[in-house]
């Protein structure tokens, strides 16, 4: 792990009168999974969809490879990919559609489609589906397919806000596997959670986040250390009480 | 360019479900079915001349009333039955339309000038299409029996004279004036020729306009009930291009399911109206006064249609960004399908230069009014406002486009909900 890649400082977002993010900082670095936990409602998906460049911050700074969020969002759409917590994808495309249309943004050759589909192949694992409409996927099918689609690109960031959301117990863990695999491979990973325990598998660094504002960063074991936890649900309680 | 065709290629194949395939084919056949059921029916109308006659005078006078009758092109046939109340029993209990009694001594009352009630009976079976044109023809009847008896009269007390020259002495001659041409004619068959041939064009205007603009909506509706928009908004294309797309995709299919359905349409105005055809003398005329569209004038026309069609995408996209799912996508076509059977009504049924000021002024600022004023302003040559009507409309696409790239780079294109129920445009 080295280089920042992201930097995010004094970011707020209102909605109305609703303060969502009340001034937060972090930074990821080049290969590493960064992590965003809290409640529902804490501000994780809002910090995900502003570096997403999909919302406006209300204030502050979001800097991408050297790239001002507000000044060139097309430049930071080239180096990311977001994997939204409720998504899908387009029902009338076969799934082999879908990733080829995908792909098609950030490839520069077909030959470099063919590379990013058949890397999202190794990802999915139902292979012999992916000629078949999305419409007729589960919903863990979909939600394979759509990470594929996130990381078959190799992105500099992936943004996945909670990506085993509607996967099943062996399903969850083949996906961190894939994350994980794709982190040594050089792709920095920005992602939320309000599972812990995924959190303290998965995350080098994690931010605790609670009513639009960072309560702690660090490793998930040196969090542990310093409060006495046993794991980072109890890390996070000592936190808000 | 190559994002943007792969853009188009996916708007379209979301487009085109089978849903859409089944309901343009289910839409046609119907049409279809029910203009060749209609034109079955006219043929019947058209053949159903025939009539029943209990002639009871069985005198000179009611049988050259009768020969006069099949000379003028009905089928007449004879009943034997003793009196009347017999053959109303027998045409009751058979496929009789209309009886004509000729009352006995009709004949001799008629040489004396003293006419008898002729009774025509009408057998109502249906109220469908063939049943009132019953009605009709025994007006034809009674018309033609008087035709003939005052015609025999005539003739007989004033045989150097024609009977038509004494019933009609003055003939008129009638002209038409378009712009500054002349040409001798009926206004009302001029009218009435040029209106069933442009009968189409509003019609297909207005089809055009509310399908692409329906498409648009749904293709936005589809983004964000699928929840397929975020994904799309974050992937390295320009968001105007993501706009357009949706728009050309959504123009596209619209007017290949606008052409569509216009098949069927004409199938279906076929079978009401037959084919129109007309004569080589009203075809010269229409030609004379200069009412045909010339290439230029469909080009021209077109133009107009296609910026009638780009305002209306420019605006259902701006719509389309307020819709939650399709449910909210319907209602919101309503207000612009209003926008457009406006114009459309007025222009089908009334003279737009007709209405008072203020409604005129509201009209002319609909942007889909410029095409149905187009489309009669050409003919009649008056350019001047349909070059007028597409530079507004272009002014009115430019302040669109505007504002719809302003919507879709801010993060107004995901937050911008309308709710219903509550006061007005709100922002999350």
């Amino acid at each position: 792990m080295g280089d920042v890649i992201l930097k995010v400082s004094g970011l707020k977002k209102n909605y109305g009168k609703v303060e969502a993010l009340k001034g937060i900082d972090f930074e990821v670095k080049k290969g590493e999974i960064f992590a965003l936990i809290g409640p529902n409602g804490a501000g994780k998906t809002t910090t995900l969809r502003i570096v997403a460049t999909l919302l406006t911050p209300t204030d502050g700074k979001v800097e991408f490879m050297g790239y001002d969020l507000k000044k060139n969002p097309d430049k930071i759409r080239e180096g990311i990919t977001y994997l939204p917590e409720e998504a899908g994808a387009y029902k009338n495309l076969t799934g082999l559609d879908y990733l080829k249309f995908m792909a098609s943004f950030y490839a520069e050759s077909p030959r470099d489609v063919d590379i990013y589909i058949e890397r999202a192949m190794s990802i999915i694992g139902f292979k012999d589906r992916l000629k078949d409409k999305v419409g007729t996927y589960s919903k863990g099918m979909i939600r394979k397919l759509l990470l594929a689609r996130a990381l078959m690109t190799k992105p500099k960031l992936a943004i996945l806000d909670e990506p085993t959301s509607g996967l099943d117990v062996i399903n969850s863990l083949e996906v961190r596997e894939v994350i994980k695999e794709f982190v040594k491979e050089g792709v920095s990973v920005l992602l939320s959670s309000h599972n812990m325990l995924e959190i303290d598998f998965l995350s080098d660094r994690v931010a605790i986040i609670d009513k639009g504002r960072i309560l702690e960063i660090g490793e998930p074991k040196a969090l542990k250390q310093k409060y006495s936890a046993e794991n980072l649900e109890e890390v996070f309680r000592r936190l808000v009480q | 360019m190559r994002k943007f065709l792969n853009l188009l290629k996916k708007e379209i194949k979301e487009l085109i479900t089978l849903q859409l395939v089944i309901s343009l084919l289910f839409t046609v056949t119907l049409f279809y079915f029910i203009g060749s059921i209609v034109q079955s029916e006219v043929k019947k109308i058209e053949e159903k001349r025939g009539i029943y006659v209990l002639n009871l005078d069985d005198s000179q006078e009611s049988k050259i009333l009768l020969d006069g009758l099949s000379h003028a092109g009905f089928e007449v046939n004879i009943l034997d039955e003793e009196n009347k109340d017999k053959a109303i029993e027998y045409a009751k209990n058979s496929d009789i339309n209309l009886l004509i009694v000729i009352p006995e001594g009709f004949g001799q009352a008629a040489s004396e000038f003293q006419f008898k009630d002729i009774e025509a009976y009408s057998f109502i079976r249906s109220f469908s299409m063939g049943g009132s044109v019953n009605a009709a023809v025994v007006d034809q009847v009674i018309s033609q029996i008087n035709e003939i008896i005052s015609n025999n009269f005539l003739k007989a007390n004033f045989p150097d004279l024609n009977p038509e020259d004494i019933k009609n002495p003055i003939q008129s001659k009638g002209f038409v004036v378009v712009k500054d041409v002349v040409a001798e004619g009926s206004a009302s068959e001029v009218s009435s020729i040029v209106y069933s041939q442009s009968i189409f064009i509003p019609v297909i205007l207005m089809m055009v306009i509310v399908f692409s603009s329906q498409m648009v909506l749904s293709a936005m509706a589809m983004e964000k009930q699928d929840k397929t928009l975020e994904t799309l908004l974050t992937v390295p294309v320009s968001r105007k291009q993501i706009a357009i797309a949706k728009m050309v995709a959504s123009g596209l299919v619209g007017l290949l399911s606008a052409v569509i359905y216009m098949l069927g349409f004409r199938y279906y105005m076929n079978g009401l109206m037959g084919d129109i055809t007309t004569s080589n003398q009203l075809n010269d005329l229409i030609q004379r006064l200069g009412l045909q569209y010339t290439s230029a004038d469909y080009a021209l026309l077109g133009i107009s249609i296609f910026f009638a069609i780009l305002c209306a995408l420019g605006l259902t996209i701006i719509l389309g960004v307020m819709v939650e799912n399709l449910k909210s996508a319907q209602t919101m076509i309503l207000p612009l399908t209003f926008l457009v059977m406006l114009p459309y009504f007025i222009s089908m049924f009334s003279d737009i230069n007709s209405l008072s000021l203020p409604i005129r002024v509201l009209v002319m600022l609909i942007p889909f009014s410029h095409p149905f004023i187009a489309s009669q302003n050409i003919l009649l040559r008056n350019y001047d406002v349909v070059f007028y009507g597409i530079a507004y409309m272009l002014v009115v696409f430019v302040i669109l486009i505007f504002i719809c790239g302003r919507i879709f780079s801010t993060d107004k294109v995901l937050t911008m909900k309308l709710r219903f129920g509550k006061k007005n445009l709100l922002d999350r």
